[in-house]
C-alpha cells in the first residue's frame, strides 16, 4: 500500500504528535476533530509546538511552513474518506474507540486499514466494532511521541498478516523502531514499567528515601534518562493511576495495585508537572530544582 | 547518446538532459539540451520547472506525490510536442544518477546491477539523509525506462585516492576498522571537473600540477589535487566538515557538543539539525544562509554579516594555505561554486593575505570574471596561477555514464 494521505482522528497531543511527524515525511495528513473551535485549537496548538521545536533548532522556519501547508484540521469526519488509513488517537477509553471505529467503519473504503492508538485496551475489541476486524491494528507510542524512539504494534486476534505488515511501514515512516506485541494488558512497556514506578512510590511512602534520591539512584545508577517520580509527574499521576488499576483489574495480581501514596496525590489534585505538584514542584514545563538534585547534575 | 541525468533530494528532482559523445568530450562542446527540476514532491502543488536549448523557462504546478510521478512527468515534458527535445522516450540512451555516498566501496562511477544497488544500500547508513532518495529516483526510474543503463556517479568516488595520513581521524584505529569511520570527503564530482578543465587554461596536464579547488556554494568544500588526485579535501565523514558554509557549522571543536547538548537540553536529532541547518552564515549573521544577502546587509553596516563573511574568507585561507603546505607549493588556486563563480569580493577577501605563498589577484581580472565566466583572475606572470571555472557536476555524470557504456572509463 503507498500512503499518501493520513486520516487522524482526534487533534490532542498524540494526534498532532503523528501528524507533524507525517507531514515531515512528505505525507498529507487530514486531522479531525469534533468540532471548528477544537480544530483550530488543534491547530492552534500545532504551530507553538513546531514554534517551539524552531526554538530548539530542530526544524527550519521553511520546514515548519512545509510541515503546516500538508496538515489540514477538519471537524467533518466525512472528510476522513479521503485518507489511505485512520489512526484514532482519541481518549484511552474503550466506549469511545468504539464508537469511532464504527463511524470510520460506515464512511471509509473497505480497504483502508485503521490504527487504534492505546496503551493498555484491547486491539481485539475495538477492532470489533469497526466492521473489518482483520484491518485494524494497534500502535503504541510512548511519550513524548516526537521524541521516543520507540513504538509497539499490537495485533489483535483477528488482525491479518498484510495490515501488520502496512502498520510496520507506517512505523519506519515515523522513523520509529517497532516491536511486534500479541495483545495482552499492558503490551510490554506498560505493563513492565507499572511496576517499577510504583515499587519507587513504596520507597518513599515507607520512609525509606525521599523522592529525589530515589530519582537519583535510578536516574545515575541505571542511566535512566530521568528518574520514575519525575516520569510519573511528567506523564501525569492520574493517567499513571490508570494504567495500574487497569492492570490490576485485568491480571488480578498484586504487584499492580497502585501505591496508596499515589491515590492519595491523584485524590489532592496534585497530579504532576500539569498541575504544578505532584512528587515534585513545577514551573511551567520546568521542574523546581532541589539544591540536591542540581548538586548532582 | 543522449543521457539523461537525475539528481534526486527527499522531495525534489533535479534533471538535466545532456547529449555527449567521446568526440564532444574531446573538444569539451557537449551539453545539456534541456533542463530543469521538480520541487516539493509529495504534495498537490508541486513545481515543475522546464527549459530547453533557445526557449523559455516555463514552470507547471500539479500534484505529484512521488518521485516515479515526477520522472514520468519530466520524461513526458521532454517528449512533448513543442515543447520537448525528443520525439521519443527511446532516444534517451542511458541514465546517469548522482549518487551521495559511496563509502569505501566506490572509487568510480559504475553501471548499476543489483549488486551494486546492494552495496549503494549499505552506504546508505553512512549517509541516511541522501542515499535513500538517490536509490529511490534510481528505482523510479528504472521503472519507467527498464531497458537503458543507468549508472552511478558517487560524490565521494574521487577522494578515495587520499591517503590514510589525510583520510584517519586521530581516533582508536578500531572504529576505522569496525564502522569505517573516516574522511570521505564531497563534491568530488565537481573538483573533478574544475581539475579537469583546468589543462585547457593552465597548458599543462592536471596529472603534472599541484590544484587547490574550492567548491563554494551553499555546501562549500575545498581540495588538494596533487598530480591529478584527490590528497585531501575539507569536508570529512559527512559535509559538515571543514568550511563555514550556508547554514552547516564546519569544524568544530567536539566536546563543545556534548557541552551544548546538556547547557540547552537538546536531543541528538535537535542538536544535528542545528549543525546543518542553523549554523554557518545563517547562524552567525541571523540573516541569511545565502551569501549575497549577508553580504548586501555587510553593506549597510550589519556587524554580524560582516563578521560572518570574515569568518568565512578566514576559514578558506586557512584551508589553502595548509593544502599548499601538503602539497609542497600550488600551481594553481580554483574557485567555482556559486560563491566562488559570482562573489568577487569573496575571492578578493580570501585571497589577501596569501601573497607570501604566490597566491595574489589582479583586481580588474577578478571584478570581471562573473556570473558563468571562465578566466585567469591571477596577475600575468604570478607565480600561482588563480582561475574561475564554472562547476558542471551534471556534465561529468552523463560523460561517465557514456563512458562506462562504451567501456572506456
Amino acid at each position: 500500500m503507498e500512503l499518501h494521505k493520513l486520516g487522524i482522528v482526534g487533534g490532542g497531543m498524540m494526534g498532532r504528535s503523528i501528524a507533524e511527524k507525517v507531514a515531515a515525511a512528505g505525507i498529507q495528513v487530514i486531522v479531525q476533530e469534533v468540532s471548528d473551535e477544537l480544530a483550530e485549537k488543534a491547530h492552534t496548538a500545532l504551530v507553538s509546538s513546531l514554534d517551539e521545536e524552531l526554538r530548539k533548532w530542530g526544524i527550519t522556519a521553511s520546514e515548519k511552513k512545509v510541515i503546516l501547508g500538508r496538515i489540514g484540521f477538519v471537524s467533518d469526519v466525512n472528510l476522513l474518506a479521503a485518507a489511505d488509513m485512520i489512526i484514532e488517537t482519541v481518549t484511552e477509553d474503550l466506549e469511545a474507540k468504539k464508537r469511532v471505529m464504527a463511524e470510520l467503519g460506515g464512511i471509509c473504503p473497505p480497504g483502508v486499514i485503521f490504527i487504534t492508538n492505546t496503551s493498555t485496551l484491547s486491539i481485539t475489541e475495538i477492532a470489533a466494532a469497526s466492521g473489518r476486524a482483520d484491518r485494524v491494528i494497534g500502535l503504541h507510542f510512548l511519550p513524548p511521541v516526537s521524541r521516543n524512539p520507540i513504538v509497539e504494534v499490537v495485533r489483535g486476534i483477528e488482525t491479518s498478516k498484510e495490515t501488520y505488515a502496512t502498520a510496520m511501514e507506517l512505523a519506519k515512516v515515523l522513523d520509529k523502531t517497532a516491536i511486534e506485541v500479541f495483545e495482552y494488558p499492558g503490551f510490554v512497556a506498560t505493563r513492565s514499567i507499572v511496576p517499577l514506578l510504583n515499587e519507587a512510590m513504596f520507597i518513599v511512602m515507607e520512609g525509606v528515601a525521599s523522592a529525589e534520591d530515589v530519582d537519583l539512584a535510578l536516574k545515575l545508577g541505571y542511566q535512566f534518562q530521568m528518574g520514575p517520580l519525575e516520569y510519573c509527574d511528567r506523564i501525569g499521576l492520574d493517567k499513571v493511576m490508570a494504567w495500574m488499576e487497569h492492570l490490576f483489574r485485568e491480571l488480578g495480581d498484586v504487584k499492580y495495585r497502585p501505591c496508596p501514596l499515589l491515590r492519595k496525590l491523584v485524590r489532592a489534585g496534585h497530579l504532576g508537572r500539569g498541575t504544578g505538584r505532584g512528587f515534585f514542584a513545577w514551573e511551567g514545563r520546568q521542574r523546581i530544582p532541589s539544591a540536591r538534585t542540581e548538586a548532582a547534575r | 547518446m543522449k543521457v539523461l541525468v537525475l539528481n534526486c533530494g527527499s522531495s525534489s528532482v533535479k534533471y538535466q538532459l545532456v547529449e555527449t559523445t567521446l568526440d564532444l568530450i574531446k573538444t569539451n562542446s557537449d551539453r545539456a539540451i534541456a533542463r530543469g527540476s521538480v520541487e516539493r514532491i509529495g504534495t498537490s502543488s508541486a513545481i515543475h520547472t522546464y527549459k530547453s536549448e533557445g526557449a523559455e523557462k516555463t514552470s507547471e504546478v500539479k500534484e505529484i506525490l512521488e518521485h516515479r510521478v515526477a520522472i514520468a512527468d519530466i520524461i513526458r515534458t521532454l517528449t512533448l510536442p513543442g515543447k520537448g527535445v525528443l520525439k521519443d522516450a527511446s532516444e534517451i540512451g542511458a541514465i546517469g544518477h548522482r549518487m551521495v555516498h559511496g563509502g569505501e566501496k566506490f572509487a568510480r562511477s559504475v553501471l548499476i546491477d543489483d549488486e551494486v544497488i546492494r552495496q549503494i544500500e549499505e552506504c546508505s547508513e553512512l549517509a541516511p539523509l541522501h542515499n535513500p532518495h538517490n536509490l529511490r529516483g534510481y528505482h523510479a526510474a528504472r521503472q519507467i525506462l527498464p531497458g537503458v543503463p543507468h549508472a552511478a556517479v558517487f560524490d565521494t568516488a574521487y577522494h578515495q585516492t587520499m591517503p590514510p595520513v589525510a583520510y584517519l581521524y586521530g581516533l582508536p584505529y578500531v572504529l576505522y576498522v569496525r564502522h569505517a569511520i573516516r574522511r570521505y570527503g564531497f563534491h568530488g564530482t565537481s573538483h573533478r571537473f574544475v581539475g579537469w578543465r583546468s589543462q585547457a587554461i593552465l597548458g599543462r596536464r592536471r596529472e603534472e600540477t599541484r590544484l587547490i579547488t574550492c567548491h563554494l556554494g551553499n555546501g562549500a568544500s575545498v581540495c588538494a589535487i596533487d598530480h591529478g588526485k584527490s590528497v585531501d579535501t575539507s569536508m570529512g565523514f559527512t559535509p559538515l566538515e571543514g568550511l563555514l558554509m550556508g547554514s552547516r557549522c564546519g569544524d568544530l571543536d567536539p566536546a563543545v557538543l556534548f557541552y551544548i547538548m546538556h547547557k540547552e537540553e537538546l536531543t541528538e536529532y535537535q542538536l544535528t539539525t542545528m549543525l546543518n541547518k542553523h549554523s554557518g552564515l545563517y547562524g552567525v549573521s541571523g540573516v541569511s544562509n545565502d551569501m549575497r544577502d549577508v553580504l548586501a546587509e555587510e553593506a549597510k553596516g550589519n556587524e554580524r554579516a560582516r563578521l560572518a563573511a570574515d569568518m568565512f574568507c578566514y576559514r578558506l585561507r586557512k584551508y589553502i594555505a595548509a593544502y599548499a603546505a601538503v602539497m609542497g607549493g600550488a600551481d594553481a588556486v580554483i574557485f567555482t561554486g556559486g560563491i566562488g563563480e559570482n562573489a568577487a569580493a569573496i575571492r578578493e577577501r580570501t585571497v589577501r593575505g596569501l601573497g607570501f605563498a604566490g597566491i595574489l589577484l589582479d583586481p580588474e581580472r577578478n571584478a570581471a570574471t562573473v556570473g558563468g565566466k571562465e578566466g585567469e583572475i591571477s596577475p600575468a606572470g604570478a607565480p600561482v596561477k588563480v582561475l574561475v571555472i564554472p562547476t558542471n557536476e551534471e556534465l561529468i555524470i552523463a560523460r561517465d555514464a557514456l563512458r562506462l557504456i562504451e567501456g572506456v572509463l
